[in-house]
């Protein structure tokens, strides 16, 4: 379960005070699947980058699965990171040198399983997003839907709580779009929460909630209809 | 965590790039540690002491041009002046100076004849003031007495019966027991007898690159020749307050002779060296060089690799990697470099030694040395990514969310 | 096009300003090594007379002792008794033939306020002057009928003219030497061979003599002799007995117009000890030997074993330099990947990506170039510093050597940026376009 409750952000420059987030207030329940819209520059980003512990935030109060976040040094963000969520990221974020196999493997490195219990987790996940016969290609000899999948198995490899995804299907055409919010759902299905911000007002209704931000507030938008859908298309 | 295996992939997909470091480290090893051990032989042969009081002892040339001059009345007034000044200890003539670069040699042999094998000596033709002038040790036997000292005209071929030997010279004579040299009796310019009285305990021969260089002999001579050196040995600290006394009186006295090059022995075991000395310094100032180009090469190369990966090291940062991991994956990759760099280093400067010791007779290199190359290249690739890794490690993970 | 290139080699050289300098550096330090050993190596195995080194040539005679070759047999002797060379020198078979020895003396001025000098000199036959091409500003040596009629005559340095006559034309004055009266009859001009050729038993690389005598004072025991000398067979007593023993003490030169008569000599030289065997001597296999100059050098070895390993240790450090260069200049031109696909895409080709490339990494070099034009100036000054006399005239910067440090330094450069700049140009630009 995440908590967050008066979260303030602030980026200080020389002269400038920019409030990325404002008293910035949200509760995501075990197995829910969140969507984040909101217009460019109105803080998603930095909402995911503190949500997903990459980033600190300047006041407030946020419970990720009952631990206080805001106690937590740096390393013991990583660790969080590391144990409880599952990155998916717009450009995908594969490591070029390394195959699929090894790609997976970095976030298990740094949890430090046995070599067997690492084994046994890759080529789990990568049968589960369909690449495990193609575990020994480079990330370059795949297509983008294809990376993104892979992106999606090293985030399911360490079991995470949260599922965070950051556009992930921004660099994707429609259809390998469809493909990977399909198998988000899926992963949903079985257990995992999701918070996935996105600008694809489409996309974001497949979500069994939908919040958006807006000048670094959250709003909750209701379910629209399929039909009043189909008339904004 | 041991992330060896992930590395070793991720550099072999990138071979050229961690090959120039690792070669840059090998050659740097192999110049590193021959230009040391080549340091190393210098500084011992720099080390060697030459016998004498080095620190209280001079010397000057005296060349007589006067026509019908009394040579031998004038040495004996010369040297009873000398050796009456306040502050003198002692005095000689002497035909050499050991280190000086120019010197007399004679060889000796056990049986008299043409076909005997002989051992070479410097020789120095000196009197019965010789050990306290020049401030040998005698170590065995005894000095000669005035009455052993004859005087030698110039072509002379005939030698006096008696000479005092350095200690190294009578090993080489009497390899078993060189004690035993004492009161033998063996034989100079191949059929002529000379005793061996005494024994000293080191004088170097003139020439320091020679390898008999510790191997000389006294002979009781005093030359009537119409150049020469005196030889003088000063009370502690007097020596350079007496060295133009001393030039001014033998001047003055005699206006048929041309004192010159008034030289104290530490000035001339400088000069001696001073070829040694200066590839020393020039050698010294190559390992410097070399490890810090190296080094900054590194630094260089891995901010660059790292400027690369930003994107890459921000995602490992999301992915739960803490900071210390970033920067020991770092300096792991260093490491695993250094590790070829130096087997291969280590080869080379085996190999690179093998040349020297064909082309310039050197020696060859010790194990602890090449231990000791291994190790400070290890150190300098360390200390040397140490502050990429940092930066490396200071990238926040937010990065991994920025769409640049 | 080239301009356009080379503002663009200088914008990259600026923005990366830390990798350019750390490039410029390793490049220079590596040249400026190499160029310092170069130009040491190169003045000591200068042909030190280049017009005539071929018809100039040093003879060598084993006459040394049977039971103990000399130099352990690996050649004959490097100098020659007396005896041989004054036989060859009566022989007159050479065109020109030279017989000299190393003396010293000392002048007394006519000036009783001038102190008296010690001189270093050589004592030599008259076609010394004539072989070795030496420059007079006033007369000229003495002739052979001076050394036949055994004349008292000098040759001056200009030093030494200098300080005995402030440096006019004294030819025909008289100076004391050793108690002689000695006629001028000629003042060298400056003359410093180096190596000093004709006669390196005792240093290759000393400055030439105080003044010039002829041989046969020595003999006489009109002037000291000094150098080295070797003797095998004890001697008699006395300056005579000495002269006819075995020690060797004099040097032989010859000079020989063509191959034939390089031929014609060997033989007359085989001949003669052939002939001096029968007198007992000579008891080991013939061995003569005629070397020309730079032979004569190379085997005496007089470019010292420091000087040539410094030099394949500067050669070594180059090539870190360059190794270093490879790769930060990999590092910088794959850095540029995504501009180079977009250059790509707007049309730019493969040989024009390849050209600019190339001409940034020669900027480089010709930066490098220049900074290791400099340190080889402060390596040599150093060198001259640390070694003293021993490397007087031996370490300076012609305009040859300051080209080929240039040229060194671009060609390196480029050498060392060939690499980087052919991974550059086989960049894909449509993967870089797509991922970014």
């Amino acid at each position: 379960m995440l908590v967050m409750k008066n979260i303030n952000k602030i980026f200080q420059t020389a002269d400038i005070q920019t409030h990325a987030l404002r008293d910035f207030c949200l509760q995501v329940n075990e197995g829910d699947f969140v969507s984040v819209t909101g217009p460019s520059g109105s803080g998603k980003t930095t909402f995911l980058n503190i949500a997903g512990l990459l980033e600190t935030f300047t006041n407030g109060e946020f419970l990720l699965d009952g631990e206080e976040v805001g106690q937590l040094n740096d390393d013991g963000r990583s660790r969080m990171r590391n144990q409880k969520i599952g990155f998916i990221f717009q450009g995908f974020n594969l490591i070029p040198d390394l195959n699929l196999y090894d790609n997976v493997d970095v976030p298990l490195r740094y949890r430090g399983f046995n070599a067997k219990e690492r084994k046994r987790r890759i080529e789990e996940s990568l049968e589960r997003v369909g690449l495990a016969s193609r575990m020994k290609h480079l990330p370059s000899q795949l297509s983008g839907g294809q990376q993104q999948r892979v992106a999606i198995a090293r985030a399911l490899a360490t079991s995470p709580r949260f599922l965070l995804a950051d556009e992930p299907t921004g660099n994707l055409d429609s259809e390998m779009a469809q493909g990977v919010m399909t198998l988000l759902e899926e992963i949903n299905q079985q257990g995992t929460t999701i918070i996935m911000v996105t600008h694809d007002a489409q996309l974001a209704q497949r979500a069994k909630r939908t919040i958006q931000v807006k000048d670094g507030r959250v709003s909750e938008l209701e379910k629209v209809t399929p039909i009043m859908n189909q008339a904004i298309a | 965590m041991l992330e060896t295996g992930l590395i070793l992939r991720a550099l072999a997909r990138n071979k050229i790039g961690a090959m120039l470091i690792a070669l840059q480290i090998a050659l740097t090893m192999a110049i590193m540690v021959n230009a040391i051990f080549m340091i190393q032989d210098r500084q011992q042969q720099m080390k060697r002491a030459s016998g004498l009081d080095e620190a209280n002892t001079f010397y000057l040339t005296n060349t007589i041009f006067g026509q019908d001059y009394n040579i031998i009345s004038h040495l004996q007034t010369d040297l009873n002046m000398i050796r009456n000044t306040p502050g003198v200890v002692d005095a000689i003539q002497i035909n050499a100076v050991p280190l000086s670069g120019s010197g007399w040699s004679m060889a000796l042999q056990h049986q008299p004849g043409e076909d005997q094998d002989a051992v070479g000596s410097a020789i120095y033709m000196v009197d019965e003031h010789a050990l306290n002038s020049l401030g040998l040790e005698l170590i065995a036997g005894t000095n000669f007495s005035q009455a052993d000292v004859e005087i030698r005209k110039d072509g002379q071929s005939t030698w006096p019966a008696k000479t005092i030997i350095t200690k190294a010279f009578a090993e080489n004579l009497y390899p078993d027991d060189w004690q035993s040299a004492i009161g033998k009796t063996v034989y100079i310019s191949q059929n002529q007898p000379l005793q061996i009285i005494g024994v000293i305990k080191a004088m170097q021969a003139p020439w320091n690159g020679w390898n008999g260089v510790e191997r000389s002999m006294l002979v009781p001579f005093h030359r009537e020749a119409k150049g020469g050196y005196y030889f003088i040995r000063t009370e502690p600290g007097q020596r350079d307050a007496l060295m133009p006394i001393i030039e001014k009186a033998l001047a003055e006295s005699d206006k048929e002779r041309i004192i010159r090059r008034v030289t104290t022995v530490e000035e001339t075991r400088k000069r001696s060296y001073q070829q040694q000395n200066a590839t020393n310094k020039i050698l010294m100032t190559v390992v410097i060089t070399l490890t810090l180009i190296t080094g900054f090469g590194i630094v260089g190369l891995a901010i660059f690799s790292i400027n690369r990966r930003t994107k890459q090291i921000g995602t490992r940062r999301a992915l739960g990697a803490t900071k210390g991991q970033i920067m020991r994956y770092f300096m792991m990759e260093n490491f695993l470099i250094s590790c070829v760099g130096i087997l291969i280093g280590s080869v080379g400067a085996v190999a690179l030694n093998m040349w020297l010791v064909n082309s310039f007779n050197l020696s060859p290199i010790s194990f602890e040395l090449v231990a000791f190359g291994v190790v400070a290249l290890f150190i300098v690739g360390q200390l040397a990514v140490l502050y990429p890794a940092r930066k490396a490690a200071l990238i926040p993970p937010a990065t991994a969310t920025r769409t640049i | 096009m080239f301009n356009y290139y080379l503002r663009l080699a200088w914008i990259s050289i600026l923005r990366h300003w830390g990798l350019s300098l750390l490039m410029v550096c390793a490049i220079g330090l590596g040249i400026g090594a190499a160029m310092t050993t170069i130009t040491v190596n190169y003045l000591m195995s200068a042909n030190p007379i280049p017009e005539k080194s071929e018809q100039l040539y040093y003879v060598q005679l084993d006459s040394w002792d049977i039971n103990n070759p000399f130099n352990d047999g690996l050649s004959p002797p490097d100098q020659m008794t007396f005896t041989d060379s004054t036989n060859l020198m009566r022989a007159q078979k050479a065109f020109r033939q030279n017989v000299q020895a190393q003396a010293f003396g000392v002048i007394e001025p006519e000036n009783p306020d001038m102190l008296p000098l010690i001189v270093n000199g050589r004592a030599n036959s008259a076609d010394f002057f004539t072989m070795f091409n030496v420059p007079f500003i006033y007369g000229s040596g003495w002739s052979r009928a001076s050394d036949d009629s055994k004349e008292f005559v000098v040759v001056l340095s200009k030093e030494t003219n200098e300080k005995l006559f402030g440096g006019e034309d004294s030819v025909g004055k008289s100076i004391k030497l050793e108690g002689n009266m000695f006629r001028v009859v000629g003042v060298i001009d400056n003359w410093q061979p180096k190596p000093r050729f004709y006669d390196i038993t005792t240093g290759a690389f000393n400055d030439s003599e105080d003044i010039f005598v002829p041989f046969h004072l020595i003999v006489d025991e009109k002037i000291s002799r000094s150098g080295n000398t070797n003797c095998w067979k004890p001697t008699g007593d006395g300056f005579q007995a000495f002269l006819a023993s075995e020690c060797i003490w004099t040097q032989f030169w010859v000079e020989l117009k063509t191959e034939q008569d390089k031929e014609d000599y060997l033989q007359f030289l085989n001949a003669y000890v052939q002939e001096q065997k029968q007198f007992g001597r000579f008891q080991r296999p013939i061995d003569n030997r005629l070397s020309n100059v730079m032979q004569w050098l190379e085997s005496q070895e007089v470019v010292a074993d420091d000087a040539q390993m410094m030099m394949a240790m500067s050669f070594m450090f180059l090539i870190v330099c360059l190794l270093n260069t490879v790769g930060l200049l990999l590092a910088k031109f794959l850095g540029k990947a995504p501009e180079i696909g977009l250059r790509q895409a707007l049309g730019a080709s493969k040989r024009t990506l390849f050209s600019q490339y190339i001409i940034e990494s020669a900027c480089i070099g010709i930066l490098g170039g220049i900074l290791g034009l400099v340190l080889a100036y402060l390596g040599l000054q150093g060198i001259e510093i640390l070694y003293g006399d021993s490397m007087k005239d031996l370490a300076t910067l012609d305009s040859k050597m300051a080209t080929l440090a240039v040229l060194l330094a671009l060609f390196s450069t480029i050498l060392a940026g060939l690499y980087p700049t052919w991974r550059a140009c086989n960049i894909q630009p449509a993967q870089q376009l797509k991922s970014q």
